[in-house]
């Protein structure tokens, strides 16, 4: 599905963010990135769709270079690749329903865009995501009056609507209460398991990786340091990829 | 209506520049620039000061005549050379004006300010508007109007143009300056989605920036509300200006001109309570 | 048809007839006001055409060179004018939002009095004041001065007012918890804090006047704006085209003074 080969990526030419991280993610499964902070997940996941353009390797999508794309077929690239932020991004001002719609506006004219042009089979999958959400009653309520974890689904609706094949989740729960992370992820992992697309998410709880992931990826230092299954998450392992200073080089440099 | 345009001539970003060779702490800075500058501004004002009373110049009947006329215009405003009616008319015409210029400025100042903020426009084209909003900006309005004037007329159109002149290029700064202020998250998120430009300028853009958008207008229809009275006066553009400046200038009637300055006080006091309840929804 | 679909139309239709009900109303205020004021809106198209004209004509000449030294004399005059009536106006605005601000006021009808008593000065038109003073005063700086001083007495004193109420009642409190005296509240407490803020109005207030001095001056008879319109009506298109360059530059220095100093207090 996605496979990222030896990417690098410097910030100022010098301080490297990123040294030769190489890993994949499946279909169908939850992908979990964690380490400490400053570690270089959020690069990682941003380099995927390109917000960040790294500096070398390769990150293969459905067979195709993301690095090689041109502005045209990078657009449309990105329009199949869903993405969740921690502060969500939703546009406050607008309702749930149209925040949910402008997932499928990347396939659609300027004109249609600008118009809000959508044709009923759009709004009905836009009433059913929410639904599927459990936000329907809330679909005409502007997003600025919703709480964060609702935030949260409406942004997932938003990502659903774009018919991904991965969505990317960039620390997802972080502004999340207990309750409202408990069920943004349960509801992340059943759309790996119900409906087969791939979920890539930044942590740093651990305890929720250990229990949602089938895969886990552990950062440290721009690194990958843990590169395996769920199960073989052991609390060594953990230790080994929160260590402070993981100097495996010696040009590396400590991000704090 | 207070005008926060001092958001706007101050940008918030510390210059990245060479360092001074003695780093001062960051209050010292600021207490020494703001004792500086006043002194200076002290120092220009008491020398010019002296230097602006004439010779032979009898302050005591200066101020008593004008005391008296602030009397007459206040205390005993009527009309004598001209109607009530024909006044309303003038009043009618330089608020005309104003909203005519206001909205030209404002449709037009829109295009301009997206192609020259920073979230959306490359730097040269940034810069490129900028600047020369800036120097229209810095040629007040009744030049605009007398240079217009010269070349379509004296007339409503020679107005219009002028005014509208000054506005684009306020307005533009403004809108382009509270787009700046938009988080970038949003636009970001759009184009991970893979948006087109056009649209995530309607759909994530504008929705965040209605409400500014609106009370920057308003303020503008205000200031222009002023200069069309400005350049009825000093380029002959008609309205209640012009009627003002014959009154004051040609029959030195202060009680016509206390009429007129009543009937403008009015309009007045009607956009003040027009601000105060925009604010006060939008303040919601 | 299912009916949340319905309700979906109707929103967006609802949306979009009330975008087309409000274009169409600005549509009709539009012509409305264009027909009015006798307006064409295709003279737009012709604003080219006083560029042209502009660049054509006033484009400083040989002759106008020998306009330079009286050009520059009154800039200068026009510029201490505005500094100085700006100054005189921040003082006499400090005064009055001091005793006015409703966080400070000793009763809240003297804080109605100011605020009233300041809209006033705002809203009497400036060619109003300029033409009471050219009375009185006659044609000089004073008149250019006192025009310009009034007006900015008006906003300055409103501005400082919600300057003073934004710095909050909690913090006054809690400086007179602390025993301190009316005056060394304000003096030692408030006024430090607000400063900036301050500076940043007084500095905006000093570009604007320059500007308006023109237009003062234009109506009075005196400084930049008198020798402008001497120029234009005399056709001396080059000398007036000199005015209009150096009044560029006059606005976008202090511009870019306020500038720097607005980047050394924030």
């Amino acid at each position: 599905m996605l496979t990222v080969n030896h990417l690098a990526k410097s910030y100022d030419g010098e301080k490297k963010s990123l040294t030769d991280v190489s890993f994949s993610v499946r279909s169908g499964e939850v992908t979990v990135i964690i380490g400490p902070s400053g570690a270089g997940k959020t690069t990682i996941l941003r380099s995927i769709n390109q917000l960040i353009r790294d500096d070398e390797g390769e990150i293969l999508f459905d067979q195709i270079d993301m690095r090689q794309l041109n502005r045209v077929q990078l657009r449309r690239a990105r329009s199949h690749i869903g993405m969740i932020f921690q502060s969500y991004n939703l546009i406050e001002p607008l309702t749930a329903i149209e925040n949910v719609l402008h997932g499928c506006l990347g396939t659609k004219s300027n004109f249609a865009g600008i118009f809000s042009i959508y044709n009923n089979r759009e709004k009905e999958e836009a009433l059913k995501l929410l639904q599927k959400v459990g936000l329907e009653e809330f679909a005409y309520q502007q997003c600025r009056n919703l709480s964060g974890g609702q935030k949260q689904r409406v942004g997932i609706a938003r990502a659903l609507m774009q018919h991904p094949k991965i969505i990317l989740c960039d620390e997802p729960i972080a502004s999340l209460d207990p309750k409202s992370t408990i069920t943004v992820m349960d509801i992340l992992r059943g759309l790996a398991v119900n409906d087969g697309i791939s979920v890539l998410i930044n942590l740093h709880q651990v305890d929720i990786a250990r229990e949602y992931a089938d895969h886990v990826i552990g950062i440290n230092n721009g690194q990958v340091v843990f590169d395996d299954r769920t199960q073989a998450l052991s609390d060594a392992a953990i230790t080994g990829i929160y260590r402070k200073n993981a100097n495996l080089e010696g040009s590396l440099v400590h991000e704090s | 209506m207070i005008k926060p345009e001092n958001q706007i001539s101050l940008p918030t970003q510390v210059p990245t520049g060479p360092r001074l060779t003695i780093p001062l702490r960051f209050r010292d800075r600021r207490r020494i620039t703001i004792m500086l500058t006043l002194l200076v501004l002290a120092y220009i004002t008491l020398i010019t000061l002296p230097t602006m009373i004439p010779s032979h110049f009898k302050l005591g009947a200066a101020l008593m005549s004008f005391t008296e006329n602030i009397k007459i215009m206040f205390l005993q405003p009527h009309l004598t050379n001209t109607t009530f009616l024909t006044l309303l008319g003038a009043l009618g015409q330089s608020i005309l004006l104003a909203f005519l210029t206001t909205l030209l400025g404002s449709v037009l100042a829109f295009f301009f300010a997206l192609a020259s903020t920073r979230r959306l426009a490359p730097t040269p084209l940034v810069l490129g508007i900028q600047s020369l909003m800036a120097v229209i900006r810095a040629i007040p309005t009744v030049l605009w109007v007398l240079i217009y004037s010269v070349v379509f007329g004296l007339g409503a159109d020679a107005a219009v143009v002028g005014i509208t002149f000054h506005s684009v290029a306020y307005l533009t700064k403004v809108y382009a300056d509270s787009m700046d202020e938009l988080s970038p998250d949003s636009i970001e998120t759009m184009q991970a989605m893979g948006l087109k430009k056009g649209t995530i300028i309607r759909q994530a853009v504008i929705p965040y920036l209605v409400s500014s958008y609106f009370s920057w207008t308003f303020i503008r229809f205000e200031i222009n509300f002023a200069d069309a009275i400005a350049v009825g006066a000093a380029a002959g553009a008609g309205g209640i200006g012009y009627q003002l400046f014959m009154s004051s200038s040609f029959y030195f009637n202060f009680h016509e001109v206390g009429v007129m300055v009543y009937m403008i006080l009015a309009f007045a006091l009607v956009l003040e309570i027009i601000s105060y309840r925009l604010r006060s929804v939008t303040n919601q | 048809m299912n009916p949340n679909l319905q309700q979906v139309n109707h929103f967006f239709n609802k949306k979009r007839f009330r975008l087309s009900l409000i274009l169409v109303i600005l549509g009709l205020a539009y012509a409305g006001a264009s027909l009015g004021l006798g307006f064409q809106t295709h003279s737009l198209l012709n604003i080219q055409d006083g560029i042209a004209w502009l660049i054509q004509n006033f484009i400083p000449n040989e002759a106008s060179k020998g306009y330079w030294h009286e050009i520059s004399q009154q800039l200068f005059r026009t510029f201490l004018v505005a500094v100085a009536a700006t100054t005189c106006a921040a003082v006499g605005a400090l005064f009055l939002a001091i005793i006015g601000a409703k966080t400070l006021t000793a009763a809240i009808t003297v804080s109605w009095v100011i605020r009233g008593f300041s809209s006033l000065l705002r809203n009497i038109p400036i060619v109003a004041w300029a033409m009471i003073l050219l009375f009185s005063f006659k044609q000089n700086d004073l008149t250019g001065f006192l025009a310009l001083f009034f007006m900015t007495l008006g906003f300055l004193t409103r501005a400082f007012m919600e300057t003073i109420e934004d710095f909050g009642t909690e913090k006054i409190q809690a400086l007179q918890a602390t025993g301190a005296t009316y005056l060394q509240v304000i003096f030692q407490g408030l006024l430090p804090e607000i400063a900036v803020a301050l500076m940043s109005w007084i500095l905006y207030m000093i570009e604007n006047n320059v500007r308006d001095a023109t237009l003062v001056g234009l109506l009075t008879g005196t400084g930049i704006g008198f020798i402008f319109n001497l120029y234009f009506k005399s056709l001396r298109y080059g000398a007036a085209g000199l005015v209009v360059l150096s009044v560029i530059l006059l606005v976008v220095t202090v511009e870019l003074i306020s500038n720097l100093i607005g980047r050394l207090l924030s």
